[in-house]
């Protein structure tokens, strides 16, 4: 292989390219390098100044073979990969994150064999105040991603009569996720307040909605998952690969598409490459406020 | 060595080679008969093996236990079996506890039951070995011929070493074997799978098209026909490598790191843009 050209063009040391990732529809890493070289543009905007967490499958997403989530950046980090410590309470240590700026570190996460990359619902210095609101709408069986579509389509009025604007990508599995961007200057118990006060209307208004944790696993409903916002909990990254057998991609869309039969296999490794739309560019631009 | 010789001994298309050593003995009870049996291994893998060596000096490459903190080698006197009971969360077993559960071997295979052969679905079939007679070859015979005559095959169980498998006890080529069968939970139902739940019932006409191109194409399966082309071409490389030739390796097509180099290319052109 033609190593030495691409070295012009990347620092990263890129290493067993033909490895299979995904066996079933055998695609190797060189596809999922390409891959995210090919998605910079759009990700690299809304994921900067993030500490990072990573789920990385070293063997593929065969079922069987080992997968990892890693906070902590690996021994032989290059020193061009910014890493940011941030105190852990839990552990009583200081844990490196990985900080995504720019291509170079975004395929060097690839060479990783991170397939899966998850942000933080705020940015460095500013960690406690959460920039974005993120509704989790997660269909649970026989409840399906039609469901999640429906609910996902009663949600956005309510944040539209409300006066905010909100975005959404499917999971890459079964579930949509819903964000809204706003001014980094409530703390997370707010946005989770009020995350979940939006759940709870939703769930009085729609017998199929469940506001609640415990409720969860009530067969047939679709719970909106407040619960994910606080400090250094995630959600995946937007044009994230996921590790299901057909490499889905949990993918930005315009709403018009959110309705039912909206199919998460449809957007996968090879589909989202050739959108040429990008429904959540400059979503950072406007931030709204809330009102408590 | 040997370098004028043509064959290489592993050409051997059938394999006639049998172990000599049993890998157990004991006997096959059916309620108060007893049938004295030793087990001898009779599945191969046959395939092609490396050894991984220095490049540098030739030596063989080991494996040792490393803790990953310390990064030293761990003897096995410091080393005990953790459960992952959530993550990085380890119950800590050490081996007399685990020898202290196991199934004890009581030199039995049970067999609870006779079943018709073809009943047991093969996906159950975990490994097979030869069953041969220990002292009396007239129960034994006895039994084969039973079993061959009736068609049956008998379920059981059979503790070996430290695991008790269910197990088939059956004919093949004029002997009795039995096949240890892998439980239940090994074996996942591919309903699990979401993408079968969108199976649609298909239209008469491509069915019928359908059924015919499968009958026109059947016959009777002949392990035989298939030959393992990698196994091949790597004996020809190693019978070359004996004679001393220079192998010449054949270059992948150089389509991943360019395909790579290009998709970069146009990205970087994009930022710049923005």
């Amino acid at each position: 292989m033609d190593f030495e050209e691409l070295k012009t063009f990347t620092k990263v040391k890129l290493k067993n390219l033909d490895k299979c990732f995904y066996p079933q529809i055998n695609v190797t890493k060189s596809q999922v390098v390409e891959y995210y070289i090919k998605m910079a543009p759009k990700i690299l905007p809304l994921i900067a100044h993030r500490p990072l967490v990573l789920t990385r499958y070293p063997d593929g997403v065969d079922g069987h073979k080992m997968a990892f989530f890693a906070k902590n950046a690996p021994q032989g980090t290059p020193e061009w990969v910014k890493t940011e410590p941030i105190y852990s309470s839990s552990t009583k240590r200081n844990v490196n994150y990985i900080v995504c700026n720019d291509i170079d570190t975004l395929i060097w996460l690839a060479n990783l064999a991170a397939l899966e990359i998850h942000m933080p619902f705020s940015i460095l210095g500013e960690l406690e105040h959460p920039d974005l609101l993120f509704f989790d709408i997660d269909p649970e069986v026989p409840a399906t991603i039609s469901d999640a579509a429906e609910v996902a389509l009663l949600l956005k009025d309510k944040l539209y009569s409300r006066g905010f604007t909100p975005f959404v990508k499917t999971s890459g599995k079964k579930g949509l996720h819903v964000i809204v961007p706003i001014v980094p200057r409530w703390r997370f118990e707010q946005t989770r307040r009020f995350v979940h006060q939006i759940g709870i209307e939703l769930a009085k208004e729609n017998s199929i909605v469940v506001s609640e944790f415990k409720d969860t696993k009530t067969p047939g409903k679709v719970f909106v998952d407040y619960l994910q916002n606080s400090t250094m909990r995630t959600m995946v990254i937007p044009y994230s690969l996921r590790p299901t057998p057909e490499a889905t991609v949990s993918t930005p869309l315009e709403w018009h598409r959110i309705k039912r039969g909206l199919d998460p296999l449809d957007f996968n490794i090879f589909s989202v490459t050739q959108h040429s739309e990008d429904p959540w560019r400059g979503i950072f631009n406007k931030r709204e406020r809330l009102s408590l | 060595m040997g370098s004028e010789q043509e064959d290489s001994p592993q050409t051997k298309s059938v394999n006639t080679q049998v172990s000599s050593r049993s890998i157990w003995s004991g006997s096959i009870t059916i309620g108060l008969v007893n049938v004295p049996v030793k087990l001898y291994t009779m599945i191969y893998n046959k395939g092609v093996f490396f050894r991984f060596l220095h490049k540098t000096d030739g030596q063989p490459i080991k494996y040792v236990r490393v803790c990953v903190k310390e990064e030293k080698p761990v003897p096995w006197t410091e080393i005990v079996r953790g459960y992952e009971v959530s993550k990085n969360e380890y119950i800590i077993f050490e081996t007399q506890e685990l020898v202290a559960v196991r199934p004890e071997s009581d030199k039995r295979i049970r067999i609870s039951k006779f079943v018709d052969y073809f009943s047991v679905d093969p996906l159950y079939f975990d490994r097979t070995y030869a069953l041969l007679p220990d002292k009396s070859i007239d129960a034994y015979s006895l039994l084969l011929s039973a079993l061959e005559r009736t068609n049956k095959a008998g379920a059981g169980r059979i503790t070996l070493r430290t695991k008790e498998y269910p197990v088939l006890l059956h004919t093949y080529r004029g002997a009795l074997v039995l096949t240890t069968l892998r439980y239940v939970y090994d074996v996942i139902d591919p309903q699990n799978f979401e993408a079968l739940h969108k199976l649609v019932v298909p239209q008469k006409t491509e069915l019928d098209l359908a059924i015919k191109i499968v009958s026109d194409l059947s016959g009777d399966f002949d392990i035989a026909e298939f030959q393992d082309t990698y196994k091949q071409n790597i004996q020809k490389l190693i019978n070359k490598k004996i004679k001393g030739e220079k192998i010449i390796v054949e270059k992948p097509p150089e389509t991943e790191a360019k395909g790579l180099m290009v998709a970069l290319q146009e990205t970087l052109k994009q930022l710049e843009q923005k």
